[in-house]
């Protein structure tokens, strides 16, 4: 319980840094803060009743200290402002674009993770030899391809020349319900999720060969041979303690992925919070930009923290300490 | 390195080197300039343009040139300043430890886990777009990977001897941390430098692609950017707007990411080493070995092991064993003298470079040089058992001591679990502690969870190579009581490799003392401990003086063992031996049992 303690302390502080951060980011930027508000197509002049009223519409009116408190105040509410481009509650905004991120880079990671691992530990087996060098270097370079190069590809390929797949969003405009909706998600997240496995493959392969290559020299997979256990056995000994630094790389590299997402739903023009980021910055609309940051930030913290309470359940070595 | 490593290095360096001949000899190889219009808008490919024309009529030729320009710098320049912040923090982390450690690497994890791209995106956002303030973005996000794992180095590198010398002699810090850890960080951070290189384009390109790039140079990611926004994919335009960034930029990452590759492998040799000998088909002797004689288990016939590196090792020369139903014979050696990789050549657990070059293994009437690796994995475990060196980490640290033992037995999981409790009370381990995990033993213990694995099967004969060094001596007498015990009553014999001249010799009942490779001596233990023959076997019981009697000083056994990859004449033992005369430097001794010509005369 010391340790449950002493990690939430430390997250606590951390979700704390992560707020002030988000505060002082946008403060740090050079101009004035109305020269941002304002979107783009309606700047010009401005007079000082609309500026001091945009400052105070925005809560940017008064001391740091007091912008500060308000800031906190209203996180409080679960009040993350309102957006600049169409007015409506960020935190509508952002929720709404929430689940579309999850599937997508859910269902990316959970196929890039489950065929990263087993290519990685049949290549770390396999160490050394023509085949292990073969699909080393031929995972090197599929994760080398740029992610928009590979979307691209994929849209000219699937959807322009063979028409197998819808070009644009998430679900189909129009009112489509039960299994119909569901294929059409289904065919809509085929290749912007097909582009996140290219692409997030290389890294949990990298990792997941060197963690095997590296239990492989242990005393105990020496032992399971000492003791007579076929190629197998041995193999699911080494495999199980490789399995620790993979997990933790696939969970802090999910959050990641959430924010590189932006490049394939960009093109593939889906609906999620890295398109959402891309728009938000486009338009300068920077309460939208805040609220994904905060929002993608609490999906890290919160990503780090379930790895450290799950760890200790992989692995007993950890359980006992601290 | 390795062969294999080589070829990805090389053609790593290639891929890099088109790219960094592109961008020097940019303005030769094409009179149009990147980001000014220079003919119609979307022209297809022609003599003067060779890959046509972008929207605005700008040359795609000098835009895939000039751009190699941009990547290249960004990203060198980002992984420059990456890598050096990372270096830095990392020795501070590493180095000074405690508090600072612990704050610096929970900002690390926070920088690890940051949502990046957005990090950049929204910093692009509000500190503007200049190419250099991409590149310090794109470092201030980088530099936490090298940070974490070179402070991980450091932590190691910190206690080298060298180190701690300096330390003790009053040199100053940053003298240490330049002086006598950077240079050993070497491997390790050049690697995470051409990684973060990679990085850094792959990033760079997608700001650029998202048209959020410096806006007054054309980078292969805007010129991918102006092609999407016009739909290039829709007509024939791809082939010469699309597909040429696309590939210099993948040329440049994959450059990047196989010297990468190369540079962690000399950073870690093991990543491509080969492990345990597998697929390798034994070359079956012409002849079967003739099975042991009556009141022998274990027959080892004129066997030579080599370590088959530059120069070869000669491990083991013509050795010829023994061992006899019910007795316990005792191995006996300096480090080195080949004792253990006899064992593991006995026991098929040989790794290369080690090869059985010549030679018979016998165990009752199976020739086990005949039967292949497989074969051989069906009778170890069963047949014969090994308790290898090092038990102190011989057990898989994340499964429990029963389930492990349980795993040794023949049995359904469900029996498996009851008999190995059984065999862990019959070691000495009390019945609450079973199902604890390996971390949660002592070492003690641990070697008697060990030795419980060993016998699951009852075999015919058990290898235990150096079943006590590390531990105390209380400790050590219990395991070779249990050991002597478990003899008996399984009805197994035991060959025993050890150091310890007199601990072996106090429950063995023979005795092999090898040297450089060689049996030097073989005998009754009671005969050899009591009138040694060979000057070896005198010199070492003087290196062991007995635990019992009068007290007397060790004496150590002047000079070293010889170089095994050096084939000298003579008898190997001659240099270090005070009897020594002119017929020991000529030839070897005949081996009849003792090698030695004092005994042969």
């Amino acid at each position: 319980m010391r340790r449950a303690g002493r990690l939430a302390l430390q997250y606590g502080l951390v979700v704390v840094a992560a707020l002030v951060l988000n505060f002082i980011l946008p403060r740090l930027a050079a101009g004035d803060p109305v020269d941002y508000l304002i979107p783009p197509d309606s700047s010009g002049f401005v007079t000082a009743e609309q500026r001091q009223a945009t400052l105070a519409r925005y809560d940017l009116d008064g001391s740091n200290r007091q912008q500060f408190v308000t800031y906190v105040k209203n996180l409080t509410h679960g009040d993350l402002g309102v957006s600049i481009r169409t007015g409506q509650p960020v935190r509508e905004v952002v929720t709404g674009r929430l689940g579309w991120s999850l599937l997508l880079v859910g269902v990316a990671v959970s196929i890039s993770t489950v065929l990263g691992v087993l290519l990685g530990f049949a290549a770390g087996w396999r160490r050394g030899t023509k085949r292990d060098i073969g699909v080393l270097s031929a995972v090197l370079a599929v994760d080398a391809l740029p992610a928009f190069f590979v979307g691209l590809m994929l849209l000219l390929a699937f959807s322009v020349k063979l028409d197998w797949f819808p070009v644009y969003g998430a679900i189909a405009a129009g009112d489509i319900t039960g299994w119909a909706r569901v294929t059409d998600v289904a065919r809509r997240l085929v290749l912007p999720a097909s582009t996140l496995i290219l692409t997030g493959i290389g890294s949990v392969f990298v990792v997941s060969r060197s963690a095997l290559v590296s239990e492989l020299g242990e005393d105990y997979v020496f032992m399971a041979r000492a003791k007579g256990l076929d190629d197998r056995a041995v193999r699911r000994h080494a495999q199980r303690n490789a399995l620790l630094p993979v997990s933790t790389a696939a969970l802090l590299g999910f959050s990641t992925l959430v924010g590189a997402a932006t490049v394939v739903e960009t093109i593939f023009s889906y609906p999620g919070l890295g398109s959402l980021a891309f728009d938000s910055v486009l338009a300068r609309d920077y309460p939208v930009l805040q609220g994904v940051f905060l929002l993608l930030a609490l999906i890290a913290i919160g990503a780090n923290f379930f790895n450290d309470l799950l760890y200790p359940r992989l692995d007993p070595r950890v359980r006992k300490v601290g | 390195m390795s062969r294999s490593s080589k070829i990805v290095a090389t053609i790593g360096i290639g891929f890099v080197g088109i790219i960094l001949l592109a961008a020097v000899f940019a303005p030769i190889l094409t009179e149009h300039p990147p980001n000014t219009t220079s003919g119609l808008a979307f022209e297809s490919p022609s003599a003067d343009h060779l890959l046509g024309t972008d929207d605005l009529g700008r040359d795609l030729w000098s835009q895939l040139l000039f751009g190699a320009r941009i990547s290249l710098s960004v990203g060198l320049a980002a992984a420059i300043i990456a890598t050096v912040v990372g270096t830095v923090v990392a020795l501070i982390a590493g180095y000074r430890g405690g508090t600072v450690d612990a704050v610096l690497m929970r900002v690390v994890d926070l920088v690890l886990s940051m949502p990046f791209l957005v990090l950049v995106l929204v910093l692009v956002t509000y500190f503007g777009r200049g190419l250099s303030v991409t590149i310090a973005l794109i470092a201030g996000v980088l530099w936490a990977r090298p940070a974490r794992l070179l402070r991980g180095q450091v932590l190691k590198v910190k206690e080298f001897e060298h180190v701690v010398a300096a330390e003790a002699m009053g040199a100053g810090l940053w003298r240490i941390l330049g002086l006598h850890i950077l240079p050993r960080l070497t491997p390790l951070l050049s690697s995470q430098f051409v990684r973060a290189a990679a990085v850094a384009v792959i990033v760079q390109s997608g700001i650029a692609f998202l048209g959020l790039g410096d806006p007054s140079s054309v980078s292969w990611g805007a010129t991918l950017s102006f092609a999407n926004n016009a739909s290039a994919i829709l007509t024939d335009a791809w082939k010469w707007w699309i597909l040429p960034p696309g590939i210099a930029l993948t040329i440049l990452i994959v450059g990047f990411a196989f010297i990468g590759y190369a540079a962690e492998e000399w950073a870690d040799p093991r990543l491509t080493s080969y492990g345990y000998q597998r697929g390798v088909r034994r070359v079956l002797e012409e002849h079967p070995a003739s099975p042991a004689g009556e009141n022998e288990s274990l027959v080892v016939r004129n066997l030579s092991v080599h370590y088959e590196t530059e120069p070869p090792v000669h491990a083991t020369t013509s050795v010829d064993l023994r061992t006899r139903s019910g007795r316990i014979l005792g191995m006996v050696g300096e480090s080195g003298s080949g004792k253990s990789t006899l064992a593991m050549a006995i026991a098929g657990l040989l790794a290369p470079p080690g090869r059985i070059v010549e030679g018979e293994v016998v165990l009752g009437d199976t020739d086990l040089r005949r039967l292949g690796r497989v074969g051989l994995t069906k009778l170890r475990g069963r047949r014969f058992a090994v308790v290898p060196q090092a038990a102190m980490s011989l057990l898989d640290p994340i499964i429990t001591i029963r389930r492990q033992v349980a795993e040794s037995a023949l049995m359904t999981r469900r029996d498996g679990l009851e008999y190995a409790s059984q065999l862990l009370s019959r070691v000495g381990i009390d019945p609450d502690r079973h199902d604890a995990y390996p971390h949660e033993l002592s070492g003690g213990m641990r070697q008697r969870v060990v030795i419980a694995m060993a016998i699951a099967n009852q075999p015919e004969l058990l290898i235990a190579d150096e079943p006590t060094t590390g531990l105390d001596v209380v400790t050590q007498r219990e395991l070779l009581d249990l050991l002597d015990s478990l003899r008996s009553e399984l009805e197994m014999d035991v060959l025993i490799i050890s150091h310890d001249l007199r601990m072996v010799g106090s429950i063995a009942d023979d005795l092999a003392i090898m040297y450089a490779g060689r049996i030097a001596e073989l005998g009754e233990a009671s005969a050899v401990l009591a009138s040694p023959r060979h000057p070896y076997t005198e010199l070492l019981l003087n290196a062991f003086p007995p635990v019992l009697g009068p007290r007397r000083p060790p004496v150590p056994i002047p000079g070293d063992p010889p170089d095994l990859s050096q084939i000298e004449s003579g008898c190997p033992f001659a240099p270090r031996c005070p009897k020594v005369f002119e017929t020991c430097l000529e030839t070897v001794p005949e081996y009849v049992p003792v090698a030695c010509h004092l005994a042969a005369t």
